[in-house]
C-alpha cells in the first residue's frame, strides 16, 4: 500500500522519525501550556522578564511577547528558537537525505533505472518531506492546545497555528538548504553541516540585530528575520513575510532539481 | 536494429580513466558478454548505458534512441542489475519486488511467483537479513519480472551458488528465444562462455575485440600436462598441430594448445599415460595471445 510511488515509499521511510518528532513536539507544547499557570504565577514571570538587560531579552526573544497569557508564555519559551530550532533540524535531516541517502545506500542505481525522471524522484521526496514537516508541526500544536485546555490557560490557538505555518516555513527553507546542498553535491553531510552553521549565524544575526548596531543593517538576510519581525503568534501570519519564506523555499527547491538532473550519481 | 550502440563513448572521471573510445554494437537477441579484469571499464560503460552517469564525450543508444534524452523511454523497455546491488535494507524481498514492479507500472505476478519459485528465493525475509546471494536473487527477479527488451547485468553471477547460476543462465536462455537482448558483464570468461553469442572484451578503459564465443573458443588456449609411463621421445609431439611451448622431461609433458586437442591426444595415445591435467587460460591470456597487450597495458600477472 505505501509502496506504490517514490512519495508513498519516503512517506513509509518516513514515518517513524516522524512521529517519534511529532510525540516530542506534542509532550512538549503540552509541557508548557500545561505548566504555565504554576510558572506565572510561582516565578512572577513578567517581573523577571523585566529585570533583564535587553541584550538577553534580545537573545530570548522576550522583547516581542508578555508573558500574561500562555500564548504569550509560548511565544517566549518556543517560537523565537527551540521550536525553529527543532523543525529546522528536522528538516535538515530529511532534507538532506532524500537523494543523497539513496545514493550513500547505493540504491539511486536501482531506482534510476525504472522510468521515473530524476526530478520526478525529488519532487516526490520533497512532497513526503513537507507532509512530514506539517505533521510534526501539528503535533506541537495539539499538545499545546490540550494542555492549555486542561490547565485552563488562556491559549490563542488560531494564533499559534498561525505561527506554526510560518516556522514550518523556515524549516523548510534550511530544509531545502540542505536538500539542494545534498542532491546537488551526493554528500550528505556537507548538506547538513552548512545547513546547520547557517540556521546558527541566521539566527544569532537576527536575535542580536536590535543590540548591535551593525547587524541591523544585514537582518533582512537572515530568514530568522522574516519568520519573527512580524511575531505572528501575537499579530498573526504576514503574508508578505510567509511568501518570502515560501518564495526562498520553492527556489532552493528549484535550484535542487537542476542540479540534481545533471549531476553524476555516486556508483 | 540494435540493442546497444555507442560511438566513441568516453568518460574521464576529473582526470581519472573510465572508459576511452569505446564502440560497442550489441544485436537485437543476443546474449553478449562484456568482459574484463576488474577496473576495465565495464560498469562505467553500462551506467553511462543507463543515464546513470553522463559521458565525457561520445555517444550512446539503447534500442535505437538517445540514452541521456530519452531515458524514460529506454527505461520503460530495459532492465538493470547494478554492479554492487544495494537494495532496501527494510524492506522484505517481496516488498522490494512489489515496490519496484509497481516503478515499472506494474508487472505480471504470476511470471513474478514463477521467478521466486525457480530461483528458491524466500521472499518473506528482510532484505537486511539475506544474504549476498539471496540479495542478489531479489535483484535478479526484479530485472526479470517485467519481461524486458534488454537485460543489462553488471556482473549478475557473483556471489551466486552452482544452481541459481545455472537457473540464471537458463532465464536468460529463455529471455532470448523469445527475442529479447541480454548485455552481461562479467571478469570471467567460465562463467558467461557457455551462455554467450558473442563477447566483447575490455581492458584499461578500451574496447580490444568482439568476438563470437564460437571463435574465441577456436582460439582458447590450454597448459596441458601429460604424465607417462616411461620417458617419451620430445619429436613425437613437436609437430603436433597447436602445440606451443612443448616441454618433454622424461615421462612428463608440458605444453599449451591452441584450439582443439584432438591432434595432441592422438599422439599421446602411442605411449603409455598415466595422467593428463589441463588448465583453460583465463579469458585475459586468451586475448593478450591474440590482441597483445597495448602500449599503456602492462602484462597483468595472471
Ligand atoms: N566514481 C569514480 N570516480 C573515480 N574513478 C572511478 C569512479 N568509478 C570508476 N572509476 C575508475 O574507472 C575505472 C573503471 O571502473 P569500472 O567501470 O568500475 O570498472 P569495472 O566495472 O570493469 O570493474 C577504474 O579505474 C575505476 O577506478
Ligand atoms: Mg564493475
Amino acid at each position: 500500500m505505501l509502496l506504490r510511488s517514490v512519495f508513498t515509499k519516503t512517506v513509509r521511510d518516513l514515518r517513524w522519525p516522524t512521529f517519534w518528532t511529532a510525540l516530542a513536539l506534542f509532550v512538549g507544547g503540552g509541557y508548557f501550556t500545561l505548566l504555565y499557570p504554576t510558572y506565572a504565577t510561582q516565578f512572577k514571570l513578567t517581573e523577571l522578564l523585566d529585570q533583564l538587560p535587553a541584550a538577553m531579552k534580545a537573545l530570548i526573544g522576550a522583547q516581542v511577547a508578555d508573558v500574561s497569557t500562555a500564548t504569550g508564555f509560548l511565544n517566549i519559551e518556543l517560537f523565537p528558537m527551540i521550536l525553529p530550532a527543532v523543525l529546522a533540524g528536522f528538516a535538515i535531516a530529511l532534507g538532506s537525505g532524500a537523494t543523497a541517502g539513496e545514493e550513500s545506500r547505493g540504491t539511486i542505481d536501482v531506482l534510476l533505472s525504472y522510468p521515473v525522471p530524476r526530478w520526478l524522484v525529488v519532487t516526490q521526496k520533497a512532497a513526503a518531506i513537507v507532509l512530514s514537516v506539517v505533521v510534526v508541526a501539528a503535533g506541537l500544536w495539539v499538545g499545546a492546545v490540550l494542555g492549555a485546555a486542561a490547565s485552563n490557560s488562556p491559549l490563542d490557538s488560531g494564533r499559534v497555528a498561525e505561527a506554526l505555518v510560518m516556522a514550518a516555513l523556515l524549516a523548510l527553507d534550511f530544509g531545502s538548504i540542505a536538500l539542494l546542498l545534498a542532491s546537488g553535491t551526493g554528500n550528505r553531510g556537507l548538506g547538513i553541516g552548512v545547513s546547520v552553521a547557517l540556521l546558527v549565524v541566521m539566527y544569532f544575526v537576527n536575535a542580536l540585530a536590535p543590540v548591535i548596531s551593525g547587524l541591523d543593517s544585514v537582518k533582512q538576510a537572515s530568514l530568522f528575520f522574516w519568520y519573527l519581525e512580524s511575531n505572528p503568534i501575537r499579530h498573526g501570519i504576514s503574508i508578505g513575510d510567509s511568501l518570502v519564506l515560501a518564495a526562498v523555499a520553492i527556489a532552493l527547491f528549484l535550484a535542487s532539481l537542476v542540479a540534481f538532473e545533471r549531476r553524476d550519481l555516486a556508483a | 536494429m540494435l540493442a546497444i550502440r555507442t560511438e566513441q563513448l568516453t568518460k574521464y572521471y576529473g582526470k581519472a580513466r573510465g572508459i576511452l573510445d569505446v564502440d560497442l554494437e550489441v544485436r537485437t537477441g543476443e546474449i553478449f558478454g562484456f568482459l574484463g579484469p576488474n577496473g576495465a571499464g565495464k560498469s562505467t560503460t553500462i551506467r553511462l548505458l543507463l543515464d546513470l552517469i553522463r559521458p565525457t564525450s561520445g555517444h550512446a543508444e539503447v534500442l535505437g534512441l538517445d540514452a541521456h534524452r530519452d531515458r524514460l523511454a529506454i527505461d520503460r523497455r530495459v532492465a538493470y542489475l547494478p554492479g554492487d546491488l544495494s537494495l532496501y535494507g527494510d524492506l522484505t524481498g517481496a516488498q522490494t519486488l512489489h515496490y519496484l514492479g509497481n516503478l515499472r507500472g506494474g508487472v505480471d505476478t504470476t511470471y513474478r511467483d514463477e521467478l521466486v519459485r525457480r530461483l528458491e528465493l524466500d521472499p518473506s525475509s528482510r532484505i537486511r537479513s539475506m544474504s549476498r546471494g539471496n540479495r542478489q536473487k531479489v535483484g535478479l527477479v526484479a530485472a526479470f519480472q517485467g519481461r524486458p527488451e534488454l537485460l543489462v547485468l553488471d556482473e549478475p553471477t557473483s556471489g551466486l551458488d552452482p544452481f541459481v547460476q545455472l537457473e540464471f543462465e537458463r532465464l536468460a536462455d529463455e529471455a532470448r528465444r523469445e527475442g529479447r537482448t541480454s548485455f552481461i558483464s562479467s571478469h570471467m570468461l567460465p562463467e558467461v562462455e557457455h551462455l554467450c553469442d558473442r563477447v566483447g572484451i575490455i581492458r584499461e578503459g578500451r574496447l580490444l575485440a568482439v568476438e563470437s564465443i564460437a571463435t574465441l573458443k577456436e582460439r582458447a588456449l590450454r597448459r596441458l600436462e601429460i604424465e607417462f609411463a616411461s620417458p617419451v621421445p620430445p619429436d613425437a609431439f613437436r609437430d603436433v598441430p597447436g602445440v606451443r611451448d612443448l616441454r618433454v622431461d622424461d615421462a612428463r609433458l608440458s605444453c599449451t594448445v591452441m584450439g582443439s586437442l584432438d591432434a595432441l591426444v592422438k599422439a599421446a595415445a602411442g605411449f603409455e599415460v598415466r595422467g593428463i591435467r589441463t588448465q583453460d587460460t583465463s579469458l585475459e591470456e586468451i586475448f593478450l595471445a591474440y590482441y597483445g597487450a597495448g602500449p599503456e597495458a602492462p602484462h597483468a600477472a595472471a
